[in-house]
């Protein structure tokens, strides 16, 4: 067992395959920043969308962010690739292809779109109503006091609840590998077909994305937390 | 439309139901070693000192490494590594459960320590163990705190289920994307499942939520 463990931890392959594997880590990235403006854009519509006077805005934004947000990734990701290209083939009367990383994107884009519009709304929902009203009396248009009120207040207290939000989107990103987008789980299983030394590698990814993930979320405490006492989040 | 629902969806009714068992099955074994397995961890990082850090490492792994990393590392590098286990679905029970006993672990840390202190002394000054201060003062209380976090975990493990698919466990994914791949008529089967996976994993953080506000509002807990 002890001659398997050192096996395990044997990272010379990663040193191997280096520019192969970060190319793959690269496609993560991009994928998971075009996720994320694409879920943070639909969040703020959605996300305000749950707080209109309209009765059937509300309650279709409310349908939204609850069936986003309990909708397995995987499912939407396979929904997305393989039966999108077909509503818009059908619709467009033409033929409409989908590559993986679009799909990937859409998908994922989506999925946390429903998560994040409930941190908006509760962002939204937390700037107090006095603030509002003293800027409608200072004759303030509803865009200005959206811009210059609202926005500043509520994307402070949406901070650090959305920077989990991300964490949680990156680890997401690593399913993309199910639809043939070339990312590190691709390139790692490509790697291990080649090489055969299933331990190292499946070790490493596990490794590596932990270290990824707690450095991650240890520099968004150290942040969230100084932004708190400073009063700023 | 209705025709292609006839051909594929209901036509195959008997394997997705098969899925759909081993999915329940999968997921409800996952369940109660992360609660296990979430317990043990919880009490060490909290109670004792030597292994705390061991704990700690433990629970930042399960939490910080995704899902189907989790899953490909326990069905490729566990069997050769310690030996176990020995079949895919023994994999996806412990993938499932490693990931959901690191946050457990915390959930319930955060249960028991949001416990006011008043409560252990009171049962010291009554002369309890230390046991029988933890079964029947400490638990019962963490258990009631928890309840609406852990339904919602189950609904957590059910979302990531639909992953152990990729190590060929034959649940309700495994079934639907199956049967896409024999007729290449994606529509209808993705959506049933995909519907089918919402309502399921909508009923139980539902019920999660409803819990919550029943005991926020007769008991004044708040998870």
């Amino acid at each position: 067992m002890l001659d398997r463990l050192k096996d395990s931890l044997d990272l010379s392959v990663f040193w191997e395959y280096r520019v192969i594997l970060l190319s793959g880590f690269g496609q993560n990235l991009s994928i998971f920043l075009l996720a994320g403006i694409l879920a943070t854009a639909i969040a703020f519509l959605i996300g305000a969308a749950r707080l209109n006077r309209n009765w059937f805005i509300r309650t279709g934004a409310l349908g939204y962010s609850e069936f986003f947000r309990n909708t397995p990734e995987y499912v939407l990701l396979v929904w997305v690739y393989y039966i999108m290209p077909i509503l818009l083939t059908n619709l467009l009367k033409t033929r409409f292809d989908l590559s993986p990383y679009a799909a990937a994107v859409l998908a994922l884009g989506v999925a946390y779109s429903g998560f994040m519009a409930e941190t908006v709304r509760a962002g939204l929902l937390s700037v107090p109503k006095g603030h509002v009203e003293a800027a409608l009396a200072l004759g303030m248009s509803r865009r200005a006091i959206l811009f210059r009120i609202v926005m500043p207040q509520a994307v402070r207290r949406m901070l650090p609840e959305a920077l989990n939000q991300y964490v949680s989107l990156f680890k997401a990103t690593s399913i993309v590998s199910l639809i043939a987008v070339e990312d590190i789980m691709y390139r790692v299983s490509m790697v291990n077909v080649d090489q055969m030394r299933p331990l190292p590698l499946y070790t490493g990814a596990a490794l590596f994305y932990c270290l990824i993930i707690i450095t991650a979320s240890q520099i968004i405490q150290r942040l969230t937390n100084g932004w708190r006492v400073r009063g700023w989040a | 439309m209705i025709d292609n629902l006839n051909r594929f969806v209901f036509a195959n009714i008997d394997s997705l139901l098969n899925g759909l068992w081993v999915t329940v099955y999968v997921c409800f074994w996952g369940l109660l070693l992360a609660v296990a397995l979430g317990l043990v961890m919880c009490l060490v990082r909290l109670y004792v000192p030597v292994l705390r850090y061991v704990a700690i490492a433990y629970i930042e792994f399960c939490r910080a490494t995704p899902i189907l990393v989790q899953l490909l590392w326990v069905n490729y590098v566990w069997p050769d590594l310690f030996g176990f286990p020995s079949s895919v679905v023994g994999a996806g029970i412990i993938a499932l459960a490693l990931q959901s006993s690191g946050y457990l672990a915390e959930t319930f840390r955060s249960g028991i320590e949001g416990l006011p202190k008043g409560h252990v002394e009171a049962g010291v000054a009554l002369g309890m163990g230390p046991v029988q201060i933890f079964i029947r003062i400490v638990l019962p209380q963490v258990a009631l705190v928890m309840a609406p976090s852990l339904i919602n975990q189950i609904a957590v493990i059910i979302k990531s289920s639909t992953l152990i698919s990729v190590i060929a466990i034959p649940d309700l994914m495994y079934e639907a994307l199956r049967i896409v791949n024999q007729w290449f008529e994606p529509i209808e089967i993705l959506t049933s499942v995909g519907l089918l996976y919402f309502i399921l994993i909508f009923a139980i953080s539902m019920t999660a939520n409803q819990l919550a506000q029943f005991f926020n509002r007769k008991l004044g807990l708040v998870a």
